[in-house]
């Protein structure tokens, strides 16, 4: 069978094709209604539709935060990919962030924090403070079947109130009554990724570095160890792999633990970055969900993550950039977010609205991935 | 004039299964009809089609004489036809009148009715010699009483005529007194009643008329009275060409498997296997006989480590299992082509490289340091992709994307490719083309004759005949019968025992029971 | 500490309690029909918040109670467009009910920008209208227990007591129609009303577009009453809280009820305790009904756990 290869080689192709014709035909759509609800609101709606789609690579400021969102969104995206390969649906990334960013603060504000180990070390901590918190729904699940999205989005908010209160009333401050911690020693702060006279971006660090090989690691850990096998044989068929011999529940927690390490690490890169440097309240910005239309966009495969975060990341900044030089608030990148995941995570096609549309009932039939196209 | 006909049935499933060929049905108002076949006769298909839930793609539906067409069990409903599955549609938490009057319920205004309910519902308890408690929810009753309630449900929307899908199969002796009882007092009130079953006693006991299938077609429509058990089962099982598959002689004399005294309760407390005492050698290939639910598939499951078992022992190469996991049992030499490809077999969004590798990843050759070798895993499965003429694109197609007869080679080339000392075998052929039976059973033989102890369960009586040395029958968890296998052996023979009609002796037994 | 005890026994406490449960109860109706049908509502807080937006921006224009119908019909129609996706699209609805959030928050403050002119962060400049209060000031003409009567029941939302009725047309609906029933049946067993010819499709559009009603209504009390006008992401997770007092509740609207006054309570009380020990975060204490959740969803599978073993035992 010597063009075996090839024809492996071809149905890849067209699975990849099939999907990248999925996302693109969704974010048609979603830039379409977009575009009408800003047709309809905005005294110059052309302008700011050129502003959305074009200005962002002008400036060197405007590309390094783009790329700065497009390495946060690629963390969350692989935090929530990891979950989601396992069939659960621990929503507990927004937490994660949070405890990641409390315990790598604690670190930089200590004594540990003025020294070289303060970067790695605030990153680490992140991880373990995120590995546990991805690590309680996980167990509560595997131990007593309790639902996971549920646990999960309890502890996103004991989050966010633990950080309020540290920030306000426990972590050192500059000054009373503001809702922000000193500033990080500089030791303890991800250093600018690009700076030499005439090219000085700032708020992009090294964070992007960091994501890139987050990226390699979960790919590797996914589809080149006997663990990441396990996991996605559990994601698609748990029976069969208690068959063959797998701890499905062990899968189950670990994959969730190792997403819990992905936020923290998100949360440690918040605060220990260029943007920030310093431990307020609410930074996120509910940026952790937005992990999830990356996550379904690129199929929860590793490799495709970057590729939809930078997409993605250009039209948010490019939201951004409408907001300020035009009368269209960012916020309407929400509309697009919102019907991209609706989208994306039903069974559409071109195919399928057409059935629809003839039939009163629907089949749950899209286009069938062929290749080895995860869910 | 007939209460019910069906003239020339036929369905067409997609994928190609003919499940009824020009099947024929008569059903008199007033008889208990029972419709007999073994599985995969066509009954259920053409109770389905009666009922509504599927649509024929040939022959016509009469009702009082007259044409009729069900798009959906609604309309199979109003026009008086009720059906009792074997798997009820109950809701667990609701109490017995709530699920019977459900959808139409009696009212005042916008109040339900509760108390009219329930009365109703005792009413017609009563009146049909359905006895149960209209209160307590139903999670809470024995299945008999479950049944009763579903039965009554059919009933309260003036049913005309009752299908009764398998209802014994779930019943304990008594109850099934219990509902013949409930059957005669339903026809004294003229109700008419199908009957499906394959536990021919019981089907002499009750109907008035017999109709008999066999692989999609009526084999012929008798009088209970003018019928004998005998006839009857020859009808059932027909008398098909028996092929063998050649076989090596083995040296049988190294014992592998070792079963005794094994008894399994099921989640809902019934005793599927009761007492079962049994021996599997090298190179030898034991056939379990008997209509599905007697037992052999969860004697297989408990022997691979994936059930649970009450009580016995169980011995693989001389080694107690209990207490291994399905790895180390793995370990010993054990594999197994589970009965379910697509539910228990295979993980079909995975790649086929990956499922052939899915139970060895504890194998240094694949998996060393936590790290796959991606390699071996690929020439693993080109090598056995080759070896087992599976037509696939290439190892990193999804299993998915195969035919029905692809994916169960891929199955049988992951448990065969490690040369297995005990391989337990469930249904291998099912839903299988031709060509693919005849390969899978080449390779079954070809393991036995290298020395692996075969334990086969199948519901094709031709395939056990084709590969088994040994045939053992199971009814209502025991072994009734055991020989060895002959071309005398006939599968009139083994329907008596696998039908509850005889068992044999202690002594009899001995002679194939090693 | 016995300023605090003074304090939450006080009739003033109690006008507090009722306060801060309202929104929350009502949305915690919503989430309970939801779930009942079969659907984990995890937009709850998406469509309170839609319903804060619209009934302020509306009740600029129009009276108060056009205003807290159009917050109502808001959510029902982002429940409408959750069970569009969610059962004719087959799209997870656990994702459905995530994207409508996102649509939610970033909606509602674009819309918000639109109408203020540019503030993104409240509507303070909008003349928006609040619900009225019930006032029962004529009770305390009741001799002896008058006075005490007045401080406990006057001066209560409309929408509080609509809440308290909508709890018990809830259970009257649930529990004493043929509807109710369906529905239930709809989310424990759904092959069993569909056996009977029950069109569970629509049963299921229905209870999502109620459940946003509810929600919506909430977010109408919310913005109306609670506070006067909006502000960004006010809702601040009590859609989650909610489906945390479905599921204290047992499910069952008595308990639901037990749970959100619970839940309401520390509300109250984070409002409160600062006041009093300037030590207690009131962090913590909003934390509370979060971390009762996560105990009250442990117990409850534990105790499903064993009924589970049990069964198997017998």
């Amino acid at each position: 069978m010597s063009n075996v290869p090839a024809i492996d080689r071809a149905s890849r192709w067209k699975a990849i094709r099939s999907e990248v014709g999925r996302a693109a035909g969704a974010l048609l759509i979603a830039l379409g209604v977009a575009f009408v609800v800003v047709l309809l609101t905005s005294k110059t709606p052309f302008e700011a539709l050129n502003v959305l789609l074009t200005q962002i690579p002008q400036r060197p400021r405007t590309i390094g935060l783009w790329l700065d969102d497009a390495a946060k969104l690629t963390i969350t995206g692989l935090a929530f990919s990891l979950v989601f390969q396992a069939r659960q649906f621990s929503m507990g990334v927004q937490g994660q962030v949070y405890v990641g960013a409390i315990a790598a603060t604690y670190v930089a504000l200590s004594p540990l924090g003025a020294t070289w180990a303060g970067i790695p070390l605030g990153m680490t901590a992140g991880m373990m403070a995120g590995a546990v918190w991805g690590f309680i729904p996980g167990i509560a699940k595997a131990k007593l079947g309790a639902n996971e999205i549920v646990s999960s989005l309890m502890l996103n908010y004991i989050a966010i109130e633990l950080c309020n209160y540290l920030v306000r009333a426990q972590l050192p401050k500059p000054a009373v009554g503001v809702l922000t911690t000193n500033d990080f020693p500089e030791t303890a702060v991800l250093p600018q990724l690009i700076k030499f006279d005439g090219l000085n971006i700032t708020r992009l660090d090294y964070g992007f570095v960091i994501a890139l090989v987050a990226v390699f690691v979960v790919w590797f850990a996914l589809y080149r160890t006997s663990w990441g096998l396990k996991l996605r044989l559990v994601g698609h068929n748990a029976r069969f792999a208690e068959y063959s011999g797998i701890k499905a529940t062990f899968i189950m927690v670990s994959a969730m633990t190792a997403a819990g390490a992905l936020g923290g690490l998100l949360g440690s890169m918040f605060v220990q970055g260029q943007g920030w440097g310093k431990l307020t309240v609410l930074f996120e910005g509910n940026l952790a969900f937005e992990g999830i239309l990356v996550a379904i966009v690129a199929r929860s495969r590793p490799l495709a993550v970057p590729v939809v975060a930078l997409f993605y990341g250009y039209l948010r900044q490019g939201a951004q950039l409408m907001n300020i030089r035009t009368d269209v608030p960012a916020e309407v990148i929400g509309v697009v977010t919102a019907i991209i995941i609706l989208l994306v995570s039903s069974s559409f096609s071109i195919n399928f609205i057409k059935r629809l549309f003839k039939r009163g009932d629907a089949p749950a039939t899209g286009t069938v991935p062929a290749g080895s196209a995860a869910k | 004039m007939a209460l019910l006909e069906a003239i020339g049935i036929g369905k067409t499933y997609p994928g190609g299964v003919v499940a009824n060929d020009g099947v024929n049905l008569v059903i008199q108002p007033g008889e208990v009809h029972a419709v007999v076949g073994e599985n995969g006769a066509g009954k259920s298909t053409l109770m389905k089609i009666l009922f509504g839930l599927e649509q024929p793609n040939a022959g016509t539906l009469l009702l009082d004489g007259k044409p009729v067409q069900f798009p959906g069990p609604r309309d199979a409903i109003d026009a008086g036809i009720g059906m009792v599955f074997q798997h009820f549609s109950l809701v667990p938490s609701f109490a017995v009148y709530e699920n019977v009057v459900m959808g139409s319920e009696p009212k005042a205004g916008i109040r339900f009715d509760r108390r009219k309910a329930i009365g109703e519902v005792q009413a017609l308890s009563e009146k049909f010699r359905l006895k149960v408690d209209p209160l307590p929810p139903v999670r809470s009753l024995p299945v008999g009483q479950q049944q009763r309630v579903e039965i009554l449900k059919s009933l309260y929307r003036n049913a005309r005529i009752l299908i009764l899908d398998e209802p014994t199969a779930v019943l304990a002796p008594q109850e099934v007194q219990e509902l013949f009882i409930a059957i005669r007092s339903l026809v004294a009130q003229g109700k008419t009643v199908i009957f499906i079953a394959h536990k021919l006693p019981e089907v002499l006991e009750i109907s008035d008329t017999i109709t008999v299938m066999r692989q999609g077609k009526t084999v012929g429509q008798v009088k209970t009275s003018e019928v004998t058990e005998q006839s009857l089962a020859a009808m059932m099982v027909g008398r098909e060409v028996s092929l063998r598959v050649d076989r090596k002689a083995t040296d049988q004399s190294r014992r592998v498997a070792a079963v005794s005294g094994l008894r399994i309760v099921n989640a809902r407390g019934t005793e599927v296997v009761a007492g079962l005492d049994l021996n599997v050698h090298s190179g030898e290939i034991v056939g379990l006989v008997g209509v599905e639910g007697n037992g052999q598939a969860e004697t297989l499951e408990a022997i691979a480590g994936l059930r649970s078992i009450a009580a016995g022992d169980i011995r693989i190469t001389e080694r107690d299992a209990a207490g291994l996991s399905v790895l180390e049992r793995r370990g010993l030499g054990l594999a197994s082509i589970p009965e379910d490809r697509i539910a228990e077999g295979l993980a079909t969004g995975a790649s086929v490289g990956e499922n052939l590798v899915a139970t060895r990843l504890d194998d240094p050759r694949f998996v060393r340091n936590g790290l796959l070798d991606l390699k071996a895993i690929k020439a693993n499965a080109v090598k056995l992709i080759e070896q087992f003429s599976i037509r696939v694109g290439g190892p990193a197609s999804a299993v998915g994307t195969l035919s029905g007869g692809n994916m169960q080679k891929v199955v049988v080339a992951r448990e065969l490719a490690e040369q297995p000392k005990l391989l337990l075998v469930n249904q291998p052929t099912r839903g299988v083309d031709l060509g693919a039976t005849q390969f899978i059973w080449r390779t079954i033989t070809d393991a036995r004759d290298a020395g692996a102890a075969v334990l086969l369960s199948s519901a094709d009586l031709s395939e056990l005949l084709a590969l088994s040395d040994r045939l053992v029958v199971l009814y209502r968890g025991k072994i009734v019968a055991a020989f060895v296998n002959s071309p005398d052996l006939t599968p009139e023979t083994l329907g008596t025992y696998m039908l509850g009609l005889s068992t044999q002796t202690a002594a009899e037994m001995q002679v194939a029971l090693k | 500490m016995m300023d605090l005890f003074i304090t939450v026994f006080s009739a003033a406490f109690f006008v507090t309690i009722i306060r801060t449960t309202t929104p929350l109860l009502l949305a915690t109706m919503g989430g309970l029909v939801a779930d009942l049908s079969g659907a984990l509502n995890v937009a709850l807080e998406g469509m309170m918040l839609v319903g804060c937006l619209t009934a302020v921006l509306v009740s600029v224009y129009a009276p108060w109670y056009v205003a807290v119908v159009s917050g109502m019909g808001a959510g029902a129609t982002l429940g409408l467009l959750m069970a569009f996706f969610a059962y004719r699209m087959k799209a997870d609805i656990i994702l459905v009910g995530f994207a409508i959030n996102i649509l939610a928050a970033g909606g509602t403050v674009f819309a918000l920008s639109m109408a203020t002119g540019g503030d993104k962060g409240t509507s303070i400049n909008l003349p928006s209208k609040a619900v009225p209060a019930v006032d029962l000031s004529f009770l305390s003409q009741i001799p002896v227990v008058g006075p005490t009567l007045t401080a406990f029941l006057s001066g209560h939302s409309v929408l509080s007591w609509i809440a308290a009725f909508v709890v018990f047309a809830v259970w009257y609906f649930l529990y004493r129609t043929p509807w109710g029933l369906w529905l239930r049946g709809v989310g424990e067993y759904p092959a069993a009303p569909e056996a009977a010819g029950i069109p569970v499709m629509k049963i299921r559009t229905w209870s999502l577009i109620v459940s946003g009603a509810l929600a919506g209504m909430g977010g109408a009390q919310l913005a109306m009453f609670n506070y006067v006008g909006f502000t960004r992401d006010m809702t601040a997770g009590r859609g989650f809280i909610a489906l945390g007092a479905v599921l204290l509740g047992a499910r069952h609207p008595v308990g639901a009820l037990c749970a959100a006054l619970l839940f309401g309570a520390f509300e109250a009380l984070a409002v409160v305790m600062p006041g009093l020990f300037s030590d207690a975060p009131a962090e913590l204490i909003r934390s509370i009904p979060f971390v009762v959740t996560i105990a009250a969803l442990v117990l409850f599978s534990i105790r499903a756990q064993r009924a589970l073993a049990l069964r198997g035992a017998k």
